[in-house]
């Protein structure tokens, strides 16, 4: 099987056989990947030892390696094809997404403004704090689905942003 | 005082959650008394439910509805014969009228008595207490002064100021004025936000200490008329007046402000008759002037390290005093064994403004070994909610020097390993590689205006990164597979594995 993984924005080719051997970029790489967990794994490397603990939601990665975070994406050849017929691997979606449940306080953008990447879209009361969520691509606020004094859910898609180039 | 007569405690209710309930029941079991955890709808399956002997349920997940709900709570209390109620911090630790209510119903409140809470818990009655006594206190105004009258005491006690609301918390309605011009717009923005964030525009104005420390003294007084202190904890390294990481002793504490500090916290809880634990907090500018800031009429959070380098059990202190029982010790303690330091590990994602995070932790590895401990209300599977603090545990060290217990943290933070939501862990490998922290040089604004997350951060290898796409890939494989094998296998006629090989073949 072939695959392409994304990972921290840098992309390798990786290649597993029937047998299990795997190619990265084209060369071979010795790897012990033992399951101990869920998603506990032991791996040796080189020589190296490491302790890693691999979650996925939704197709993110996320890979705990050394008390560091590694995130990204794994696509197969199929999923890679239609990633970019869609525009591209790993090009920002101009979706803002609750991060959790909460009250909308405040929208400080409107339908058809030019918004830049970091800049503050809503704010959202949870866990007795006020949280700004920011514009996570340049564009134009296509869509504001919520407003002021709203309560919302986990992953609710509270503004869409189109990037220029979709126009 | 009256002498308090011994009496019995059969059994505890701990009006609270997370990892501070889970810590009373652990107290209460080492004395062999049973213990009532109530929960809310949110906390069904929370471990201080699971510790406890017997829950009982008390409402809906938002706290007014639950642990905020004082008749629900005693009503739990009498259903299940407990006898004690102790609060935990936070929720109705300081709520005078709740420790009134369990006093009146006959049942021993496990804190000091509701006219301490109620002195303590009102800033402008607390200074007025603390003053009789002798404590230095930040220069400052008395509350509800008009404009002008502010305006010139500002003059007096010399710029820079910080004005501050009497109902205040949280940092609203707080201003700091570092020069005359900015002072009246600054009473009117401060006044504004205090309107409306407590109903109440009354400011007071006070000295604004530049570079201080927050240092803090534990206190813990009997009804036998003995008050002593515990030495002190630092807790200058905070964000947003959010306490991130504590430690014993302070490095710039000497035997002799030790000394000299300690009396003055004694003076001060003793100037409400203070019985049970408590804690002093103050202002330690850079000469080691001294300042007494307010009370905590309750345990705190950070208590650990406290018993880390005392070797004292606060929370079964607590009980023994409520008990009526003299304390274990009478004397103070001058002289602390070791350092420990105390991370905060809370869901907020140092990488975005310290934005709180909820979901389900899938992994949990804790640390262990020597020189370890942690006090935690999580177990793998269970969940963050948005109804609480984003206080998921607290990650102690100690070690013979400071410097031990710092590695000793680098070495269990790196072990520490949360998955499934976002958490500040990060932060604090980041804050432990900081040579300010290292060299102890640090004040209460240092995370907010001299650290930054990605000063000590290296970029990761490409070895690193290489290994982590192929663990990604790995994974994904794995899951490939296992989806393959588990579609309706009654349906085919040949084996998993045949099948998988010819799914993969039409793959390629």
């Amino acid at each position: 099987m072939k695959y392409v993984a994304l990972i921290n924005n840098e992309q390798y080719e990786i290649e597993i056989d029937n047998d299990g051997n795997i190619l990265l970029n084209g060369e071979p790489r010795d790897v012990d990947f033992l399951p101990l967990g869920a998603s506990l794994y032991s791996v040796i490397t080189d020589g190296k030892s490491l302790e890693v603990v691999i979650d996925d939601e939704q197709g993110n990665y996320q890979v705990m390696m050394g008390g560091r975070l590694y995130e990204g994406q794994v696509l197969d050849e199929r999923a890679l094809m239609m990633a970019q017929r869609r525009g591209g691997l790993g090009g920002g979606s101009g979706e803002v997404n609750s991060p959790m449940p909460g009250l909308i306080v405040a929208v400080p953008v409107e339908e058809g403004q030019t918004v830049s990447q970091g800049q503050t879209v809503v704010i959202l009361e949870s866990m007795k704090m006020q949280n700004e969520l920011k514009a996570p691509i340049d564009g134009v606020v296509g869509s504001v689905n919520v407003e002021t004094g709203q309560t919302v859910d986990k992953n609710a898609l509270l503004i869409e942003i189109k990037s220029p180039d979709e126009e | 005082m009256t002498e308090q007569q011994p009496t019995s405690i059969n059994k505890i209710l701990v009006a609270n959650r997370g990892e501070i309930a889970v810590r009373v029941i652990r107290a209460a079991r080492d004395l062999g008394i049973p213990t009532v955890a109530v929960y809310s709808d949110a906390d069904r399956a929370a471990l201080h439910v699971r510790y406890a002997d017997e829950a009982v349920h008390i409402g809906a997940p938002a706290p007014r509805d639950s642990y905020l709900r004082m008749d629900k709570i005693i009503e739990a209390a009498r259903q299940t014969g407990a006898d004690a109620i102790h609060p935990g911090y936070g929720f109705l630790a300081e709520n005078a009228d709740f420790a009134q209510q369990v006093t009146d119903e006959g049942m021993i409140w496990i804190g000091p008595s509701p006219y301490a809470i109620a002195t303590m818990g009102d800033k402008q009655s607390a200074r007025t207490a603390v003053t009789k006594n002798g404590v230095p206190l930040i220069p400052g105004t008395e509350a509800g002064l008009p404009d002008e009258e502010l305006a010139h005491a500002a003059e007096a006690i010399g710029f820079p100021v910080l004005i501050k609301a009497v109902a205040g918390g949280g940092g609203k309605g707080m201003r700091a004025v570092h020069d005359p011009e900015h002072f009246a717009e600054a009473l009117a923005t401060a006044r504004r936000e205090a309107e409306s964030a407590f109903g109440n525009g009354d400011v007071y104005v006070e000295k604004l200490l530049v570079g201080a420390r927050h240092i803090e003294f534990q206190i813990l007084a009997d009804s036998h008329g003995n008050t002593i202190h515990i030495g002190e904890r630092e807790c200058s390294i905070q964000r947003r007046h959010q306490k991130l990481v504590e430690e014993a002793p302070s490095v710039v504490m000497d035997r002799d402000l030790r000394e000299r500090m300690g009396k003055m916290a004694i003076a001060a809880a003793e100037s409400v008759n203070y019985v049970n634990a408590g804690t002093i907090e103050c202002m330690v500018d850079k000469d080691k002037n001294y300042y007494f800031l307010e009370m905590n009429t309750r345990l705190q959070v950070e208590h650990p390290v406290t018993e880390m380098v005392y070797g004292i059990d606060l929370a079964r202190e607590q009980i023994r005093i409520a008990r009526g029982r003299p304390m274990t010790h009478t004397e103070s303690f001058l002289e602390p064994r070791g350092w420990a330091i105390e991370c905060r590990i809370n869901a907020e994602d140092p990488y975005q403004n310290f934005m709180p995070s909820t979901g389900k932790i899938s992994t949990l590895i804790t640390p262990t070994g020597p020189g370890v401990r942690v006090d935690s209300g999580v177990y793998p599977g269970s969940e963050i909610t948005p109804y609480y603090d984003s206080m998921i545990a607290k990650l102690i060290t100690f070690g013979e020097s400071r410097s031990e217990a710092m590695l000793r943290m680098r070495r269990a933070l790196s072990e520490y390993t949360i998955m499934g939501l976002k958490h500040n862990i990060p932060f604090h490998i980041n804050l432990l590689n900081s040579f300010s922290f290292i060299a102890g040089q640090i004040d209460t604004n240092f995370v907010e205006q001299r650290f930054s997350m990605t000063t000590y951060e290296e970029e990761p290898t490409q070895a690193e990164l290489e290994t982590a796409a192929i663990a990604a890939t790995l994974y994904a494989h794995r899951k490939r597979q296992e989806a393959a094998q588990v579609v309706a296998p009654a349906k085919r006629d040949a084996s998993n594995w045949k099948w998988i090989s010819r799914w993969e073949r039409m793959q390629r």
